[in-house]
């Protein structure tokens, strides 16, 4: 198992109800099971699901991408900055 | 924050505090400068195109870290397509901020105002609002909700 954090922004934050999360996932687990991990979780995450961005360790990832161990994940809503 | 780039001052930050454009002006200003391109935006307490509203206050919050690598990363885009660029100044207010205060300033130097300063600042901006991870909630008189941006990065948008 590796141990990573997770880190909500903006509107993921709220409907988490947290800034951040400790969890253990499985070694080679894909962004794409991540975000059903976290679903899981917090179940009112669902529907941000379909439009959330993805950082590791404060780079952008995609679905296919792999979480390494204590990676710093963040997950959030399109930027809305400026 | 500040990165030399072959002696050309790049300033990229995220603040708490008042934007002090004179002073941001000053340090990206050197002695063969002749032209800067300054955006500034800020809070506009009434909107009249799309949908009208009035706004009280913007609530702005950032991932800090990966957004001041993601405005470096803007600024090293701006080199790369205007190599006549000199300073770069990229600098985000966060916080609570009211309307007319001023909330983002993108400025760009170059020797002569033609060498494309005005079009790298409008660059700038536009980039940020793509894949620098700051997020803004809307305060009105009515309730308060976040603003999402509607573009989703993709594999290029890593250096």
């Amino acid at each position: 198992m590796n141990r990573i954090k997770v880190l909500f922004f903006a509107t993921l934050r709220d409907r988490a109800g947290t800034k951040s999360v400790d969890l253990e996932i499985p070694a080679e687990t894909t962004v794409q099971r991540l975000k059903n991990l976290v679903v899981d979780e917090y179940p009112g995450l669902k529907e941000t699901m379909d439009t959330v961005v993805i950082s590791i360790n404060r780079e952008f990832a995609f679905d296919e991408s792999v979480v390494p161990e204590n990676a710093e994940v963040a997950m959030f809503p399109p930027v809305s900055g400026g | 924050m500040t990165d030399e780039y072959m002696n050309y001052p790049t300033i990229f930050s995220i603040t708490e505090a008042d934007l002090d454009i004179n002073d941001l002006l000053a340090q990206i200003t050197l002695t063969g400068t002749g032209a800067a391109a300054i955006f500034t935006g800020m809070v506009r307490g009434e909107t009249r195109r799309d949908d009208p509203h009035e706004t009280v206050y913007l609530e702005y919050e950032a991932y800090v870290p990966m957004a001041e690598a993601k405005m470096k990363q803007v600024a090293e885009e701006i080199r790369q397509k205007w190599p006549t660029v000199e300073g770069i100044a990229i600098v985000q207010r966060v916080g609570r901020l009211y309307p007319k205060t001023p909330t983002v300033l993108i400025a760009c130097t170059a020797a002569h105002r033609d060498t494309g300063v005005f079009e790298a600042a409008r660059y700038g901006i536009d980039r940020l609002k793509e894949i620098v991870p700051v997020w803004k909630k809307e305060v009105g008189p009515g309730g308060e909700e976040w603003v999402e941006g509607d573009y989703l990065p993709k594999p290029k948008d890593r250096p």
